[in-house]
């Protein structure tokens, strides 16, 4: 099973992180509102700031390789 | 009389003190949340949020064992592992099934997803774990 979900998933660095950020948002979301439209909010909020913020980071450190 | 006078002091909020029976039914939501995600919220009779919670932290275990993420154990002179175990453990059956059923519990650290595989399974383990105090506390009435 895990190795069809390895399969499903494509070893891409933004899609892992994507997904990761998705899940995160989708369980604090859960944990912190109670209301639909209060969980939807912060949803998108955390969503966004983990995104954005990781791209952010990484052009940050473009002109530092290793 | 000066005009700067002290305010009035705050006064101390009150926590509700629950009940022993309460408390009981608390740590057994708490158990079976560690057991499986969302089986302490089943227990306490929010299945929807139970099956969202379940979902998302199975989800969260898989996709760090396909990623060929380890499943830590403490090692001598590598004290962080300790909290990385622990870490792990929280995600409860999941982690235990796991380990008796993958040939390679270490992972792959030559695998380009190796990271992220162990990042997904600490985190897998650590939601589960704030799913436990979750449910002890909708059990004894901190949380609505």
């Amino acid at each position: 099973m895990t190795a069809a979900l390895g399969r499903l998933v494509p070893a891409d660095h933004f899609v892992i992180m994507a997904i990761y950020a998705l899940l995160i948002s989708l369980f604090f979301a859960l944990l912190w509102r109670n209301e639909g439209r209060e969980r939807a909010a912060l949803f998108v909020k955390l969503f966004l700031a983990l995104v954005v913020g990781a791209l952010a980071v990484a052009w940050i450190m473009y002109p530092f390789p290793s | 009389m000066s005009e700067f006078a002290s305010p009035p002091p705050i006064p101390e909020p009150v926590l509700p003190q629950p009940a022993p029976r309460s408390i009981a039914k608390a740590l057994g939501a708490a158990v079976l949340a560690w057991i499986f995600p969302g089986l302490g919220h089943f227990f306490l009779r929010r299945p929807r949020t139970a099956i969202l919670y379940a979902v998302i932290v199975t989800a969260t275990f898989l996709l760090g064992l396909s990623f060929q993420g380890r499943l830590y154990t403490p090692e001598p002179g590598q004290p962080l592992t300790i909290l990385a175990t622990f870490a792990v453990y929280g995600a409860g059956l999941l982690n235990i099934v796991a380990r008796l059923m993958s040939s390679n519990p270490n992972g792959s650290i030559l695998s380009v997803t190796y990271e992220y595989g162990c990042a997904y399974l600490l985190t897998a383990g650590l939601m589960n774990l704030l799913l436990m105090l979750d449910a002890y506390d909708i059990a004894v009435g901190r949380k609505p």
